[in-house]
């Protein structure tokens, strides 16, 4: 039954991007997602208890004084668990996306400039090997092999999730370079290495990055439900998807313990979704 | 006299572009007759389009018109009045042809539905194709728009636009994107389809021989003011305003003035471009990979060529004749199949394109762009400095555009950055494809004096191709004239217009619309 959760591939982004934003909105969605990292960053010093321990009385209700978004099953404070699970999920989906652009826009600038043999065989077929499997399953296959825990964890994830971005920044670069400036540049005695650098990679960025940013959502979700079957954070320590699958049974008599947690991962996916609509909004178009 | 057709009374247009609302159309007063073919000239941007969209009741919505005045077809006033009205209008009296008919017919369907929305009717489909000179009309209907030339789809647009026996063609530059021969055939068909058919066309075009050609009566439009109408010969040929003077001033004919400099004949030197028996074949598969053939397709088909240092050869041809191709190969650009091509003197070769815009790195300023072509010299920073703005200089751009991104500059400017580039160091050989054809004749104008210019200064050998006859007798002291991947006549470019040696060139000068002037 929890299989269910495991997205099955990408997700199609929540899209609200066939409108377009007006700038200020753009600008103040931008910035929820930098409070949202700075809530992250802080979490340690935001959180008024020790996440871990039990702090008061069992299943207090959210509002109770003391205890704003209130306790679990085992009196631990839910503010300060959602806190840290915030910091983890998310700084984990921005590792995951940053290494993911790294490696698949290396391989992809490297790919779609050359061409040839090293395109086809070398970086895409290996590419399309990764596409062709479901990502969360290798991901799982990964992480059980390598050993359950948060580092691990990231591994696996970052190691299925660069294959996409090479596939988008190898087609982009694949249509610059028909573009006539590469010619002219070639032309103009400019030398490969600049014409990667100079010419082509500044046009990738915006794409690259727009899809990225529309990413983080996916990663939170896939780590949230890597943890939902237990191949995250170990056990005691905060994790927003583990939380919640593990205070599932309580849900109907008491809906914040699996709530907040399931709320929060609700509120990050929404954030970082429209965060990176404005992103897109905000980069001014290439012409 | 029977109404007219169309009143266009006092109207004035606003739109927003880019944020800034600006004013498009100014008090434009016009009546379109019935029978009669009214052209509508201007230069890019004096709102001619925009015109022809309001005939249309077309105006985009995505830039919050507002307008003033009326805009009246068959009683309606088609800025007003309801989208179903404006459709039953649309379908009852209106025919459109627009520029480039690969992107408005419809890729995904076949011909023959495309007209049939029309006609309703196969053997009137059939008919109409026919009509307007399409073969095997039968066979035609079963076809996508990508399967047709230019020239065809073009006549597939005009067989749609006369489908419902509409009282107004509006055709906007239907025949920019042709080849001259084809452009020939195309505004013969609408003179035939005006007369057979009785409608009215307003023909909007920046080529006044084609004007001239065709229109009966002619209006001119200038920063979205109507500045001049009347009969096309009385417009042309004793034009009243002072743009209407400019533009007939600009306009490249056949019977223009060459110039004085590059007078002396060809030296005996070691040719600086030497190319021998060059031949390109492209491989097209047709159907899928497994089942379909495949068929070889001759781009260059056995080419030689000798340029000497310091001359200027212009190669014309119509699209498909294999002249880029060629261009391509020589600027290293494109490999040959078979043969040879050697460049002597050192700079290497140097391009220009068609589209000065593509050519130039967006992100780049154009400080930066010019700046890089230096970097294989290694020079200090400030000689770096020194040769970017004396490069800008010798096109005549002022020093502030260093400091800009291509895509600030007008489409005049970026041509003048492009060459800026190709020149700064004097290269083997400049090549020029089509440089000139995406600007308005003015600006074409002078930036084929600039090319001329950068010749006579730095002595460099030029290859030009162009499909403009008028054009190729400006910028060459050869013509070469390549069809199907063959050089079919090559001479002195004087020779090859006055007295042209091949059938096919005397095709192609003929249908050139030139003004001849009234004796």
């Amino acid at each position: 039954m929890t299989a269910i959760l495991v997205p099955s591939g990408r997700l199609r982004p929540l899209s609200v991007g066939s409108r377009r934003l007006s700038k200020p909105a753009a600008w103040a969605l931008v910035g929820l997602v930098v409070a949202v990292t700075g809530l992250a960053v802080f979490a340690r010093q935001l959180a008024p208890y020790n996440p871990i321990q039990p702090v008061g009385p069992l299943n207090l209700p959210p509002l109770s004084p003391g205890h704003l978004l209130g306790t679990d099953g085992i009196g631990r404070d839910l503010l300060s668990r959602t806190l840290i699970g915030i910091q983890v999920s998310w700084l984990s989906a921005l590792v995951v996306v940053a290494s993911g652009l790294l490696i698949g826009g290396t391989v992809g600038l490297i790919a779609g400039a050359t061409g040839g043999w090293v395109d086809s065989v070398l970086l895409m077929r290996i590419t399309d090997l990764f596409l062709a499997l479901p990502g969360a399953l290798v991901a799982i296959a990964i992480v059980a092999a390598l050993g359950s825990g948060l580092v691990n964890t990231l591994i696996g994830v970052a190691i299925v999730w660069w294959p996409y971005y090479a596939r988008i920044v190898r087609g982009e670069v694949k249509a610059l370079a028909a573009r006539p400036h590469v010619e002219s540049a070639r032309l103009a005695e400019v030398s490969r290495p600049r014409i990667l650098l100079d010419h082509l990679l500044p046009g990738v960025v915006p794409t690259a990055v727009v899809s990225a940013s529309l990413d983080i959502a996916n990663v939170v979700l896939l780590l949230a439900a890597l943890s939902f079957l237990g191949l995250g954070q170990k056990a005691p320590a905060p994790e927003l998807g583990a939380d919640t699958a593990r205070a599932l049974s309580q849900l109907l008599s008491q809906w914040w313990v699996p709530g907040v947690p399931g709320i929060a991962v609700l509120a990050l996916s929404l954030i970082a979704n429209l965060g990176g609509d404005a992103i897109r909004n905000l980069i001014p178009v290439r012409r | 006299m029977t109404e007219p057709v169309a009143v266009v009374d006092d109207f004035s247009l606003s739109l927003v572009r880019n944020g800034i609302r600006s004013r498009v159309l100014n008090g434009v007063n016009l009546r379109i007759r019935a029978g009669e073919i009214l052209g509508l000239v201007g230069e890019s941007g004096s709102g001619k389009s925009v015109l022809a969209l309001s005939l249309l009741g077309l105006l985009p919505q995505a830039s919050h018109p507002q307008t003033g005045g009326s805009v009246t077809v068959g009683g309606v006033n088609m800025l007003r009045a309801k989208e179903t009205k404006l459709r039953k209008v649309r379908r009852e009296l209106l025919g459109a042809i627009f520029q480039d008919p690969m992107t408005s017919l419809n890729p995904t369907m076949r011909i023959g539905r495309q007209i049939g929305e029309r006609t309703h009717d196969d053997t009137e489909s059939v008919r109409l194709l026919g009509t307007v000179g399409v073969r095997d009309a039968q066979l035609r209907l079963r076809v996508y728009p990508h399967e047709l030339s230019g020239g065809l789809r073009q006549r597939v647009m005009a067989a749609i636009a006369v489908a419902g026996r509409p009282a107004l063609i509006v055709a906007d530059e239907p025949t920019t994107a042709l080849d001259v021969t084809v452009q020939a055939q195309l505004l013969e068909l609408l003179r035939e389809l005006r007369d057979d058919f009785g409608c009215s066309v307003l023909m909007i075009t920046h080529d006044l021989g084609v004007a001239d050609q065709i229109a009966d009566r002619l209006a001119v439009l200038y920063r979205g003011e109507l500045v001049e109408i009347g009969p096309a010969a009385d417009v042309i040929r004793n034009p009243e305003h002072e743009y209407t003077r400019s533009l007939l001033a600009s306009r490249l004919s056949l019977t223009m003035p060459r110039d004085e400099r590059f007078m002396q004949t060809g030296c005996d030197a070691e040719p600086a471009v030497r190319i021998r028996n060059l031949h390109r074949i492209f491989t097209v598969r047709r159907g899928g990979r497994v089942f379909g053939g495949s068929r070889e397709i001759a781009a260059v088909d056995g080419v030689d060529l000798d340029i000497a240092p310091r001359e200027s050869l212009a190669i014309v041809g119509e699209s498909g004749s294999g002249k880029s191709t060629l261009l391509r190969i020589v600027a290293g650009l494109e490999k040959s199949t078979s043969g040879s091509v050697t460049l002597s003197g050192t700079g290497g070769p140097q391009m220009v394109f068609q589209d000065a815009g593509s050519s130039l790195t967006p992100w780049m300023s154009v400080g930066k762009t010019l700046a890089e072509r230096l970097r294989p010299l290694e020079l200090g920073r400030a000689e770096v400095r020194d040769r970017v703005t004396a490069a800008l200089a010798a096109v005549d751009l002022p020093l502030e555009v260093a400091a800009a991104h291509p895509g600030e500059l007008s489409g005049g400017q970026r041509q003048r950055v492009a060459l800026a580039r190709a020149t700064m160091i004097p290269p083997a050989v400049l090549l020029c494809d089509e440089p000139t054809s995406a600007l308005d004749a003015s600006l074409a104008k002078s930036v084929l004096a600039l090319i001329r210019d950068l010749r006579a200064r730095i002595g460099m050998t030029v290859l030009f191709v162009t499909h403009d006859l008028a054009v190729a007798r400006l910028m060459g002291d050869r013509i070469a004239v390549m069809r199907t991947g063959r050089i079919v006549e090559i001479g002195p470019a004087e020779q090859v217009i006055a007295t042209p040696g091949e059938e096919y060139t005397r095709t192609l000068l003929a249908a050139v619309p030139e003004i001849v002037e009234a004796s």
